[in-house]
């Protein structure tokens, strides 16, 4: 009986702090209007994809053409902190204008991340095929010239209809930092589950 | 620019042509057209005339602003909007007219 009165101080102790520790709410999911079945979402009624889990997260891009970015930074208790971050999109209207894969991954090489002066390797371009599809995959790397900061990026080609569509991502490091697998591993599951769910405009024009 | 060289291939089956205007001079634009690989033509009006035909010639600017006209194969504008184009709203519109072009 001694032995319980002792512990029961601690014991009513540990029920208070349990009972004062926050519960982990679930986060709402961002993507709760558009959710599918199975997982995917239906965007704007044009696409179905299964998006990448937080803490990626939509950005708003302010753009009349049909174009879907995903962001995440690499500590999100700081979010925004350049240069550790990581973007992928769907470009509906990529740069550049053929309809061709190869002259049209180098039109969009010319103008991708123009603003940031990004000094871009030799890029590498393998023809793939995504769910029976004809694609072109395009890896790179860059440099900005002044902080050196370190840029590696991924572009999928493909075609929607007649015209090209391009998904891609980019991953920002300062010098010495590792780039992450597991962001590239994203985009892959990303494109993978992508599907136009009608034809497009042009298709329809 | 480059959105019109992308749908040059859709301007051809409407039986449209596309051409720029600028007030730059000749050799600037054929640096650009060059940079950027446009195949259409890009005239050179330093001296603004046809920005002031199509309301694209602001006092003092000296510049034209971004103007997109329409005008069909009886010379009559069908369509002019300030800003960066709207090329599906022009795609519509010259699949419209190439209609009325061709006839019931």
């Amino acid at each position: 009986m001694n032995c319980l009165l002792r512990w029961l101080p601690l014991l009513l102790a540990g029920l208070l702090v349990a009972a004062c520790a926050p519960a982990i709410a679930p986060q709402p999911d961002p993507w709760q209007t558009m959710r599918q079945s199975g997982g995917s979402v239906l965007w704007l009624g044009e696409y179905r994809f299964v998006p990448p889990p937080p803490p990626w997260q939509e950005l708003d891009l302010n753009e009349n053409d049909l174009s879907l970015a995903l962001y995440r930074s690499c500590d999100m208790a700081e979010p925004g902190k350049f240069p550790c971050e990581s973007t992928m999109a769907y470009a509906e209207e990529p740069f550049g204008y053929s309809r061709e894969f190869e002259p049209r991954a180098h039109e969009f090489l010319k103008r991708y991340l123009w603003a940031s002066r990004v000094r871009f390797s030799t890029p590498e371009l393998t023809p793939i095929v995504i769910d029976g599809r004809q694609a072109l995959l395009v890896q790179v790397a860059g440099e900005e010239p002044v902080k050196h900061h370190r840029l590696q990026a991924r572009i999928v080609f493909m075609h929607r209809g007649e015209r090209v569509v391009a998904f891609f991502i980019n991953q920002w490091r300062a010098d010495g930092l590792p780039f992450s697998t597991a962001d590239f591993a994203e985009f892959d599951r990303f494109v993978a589950s992508f599907r136009f769910v009608k034809p497009s405009f042009y298709e329809n024009l | 620019m480059e959105g019109h060289q992308r749908n040059l291939y859709l301007y051809d089956r409407f039986n449209a042509r596309v051409a720029g205007v600028s007030r730059d001079d000749a050799e600037t634009l054929h640096h650009w057209t060059k940079e950027l690989g446009l195949t259409f033509p890009v005239f050179s009006n330093p001296v603004g005339h046809l920005g002031i035909w199509f309301d694209a010639l602001e006092v003092g600017s000296p510049m034209f602003s971004r103007n997109t006209v329409v005008i069909d194969k009886w010379g009559t504008i069908r369509y002019m909007q300030r800003g960066s184009p709207d090329y599906r709203e022009i795609l519509r519109l010259l699949k419209q007219l190439h209609a009325e072009e061709v006839g019931p």
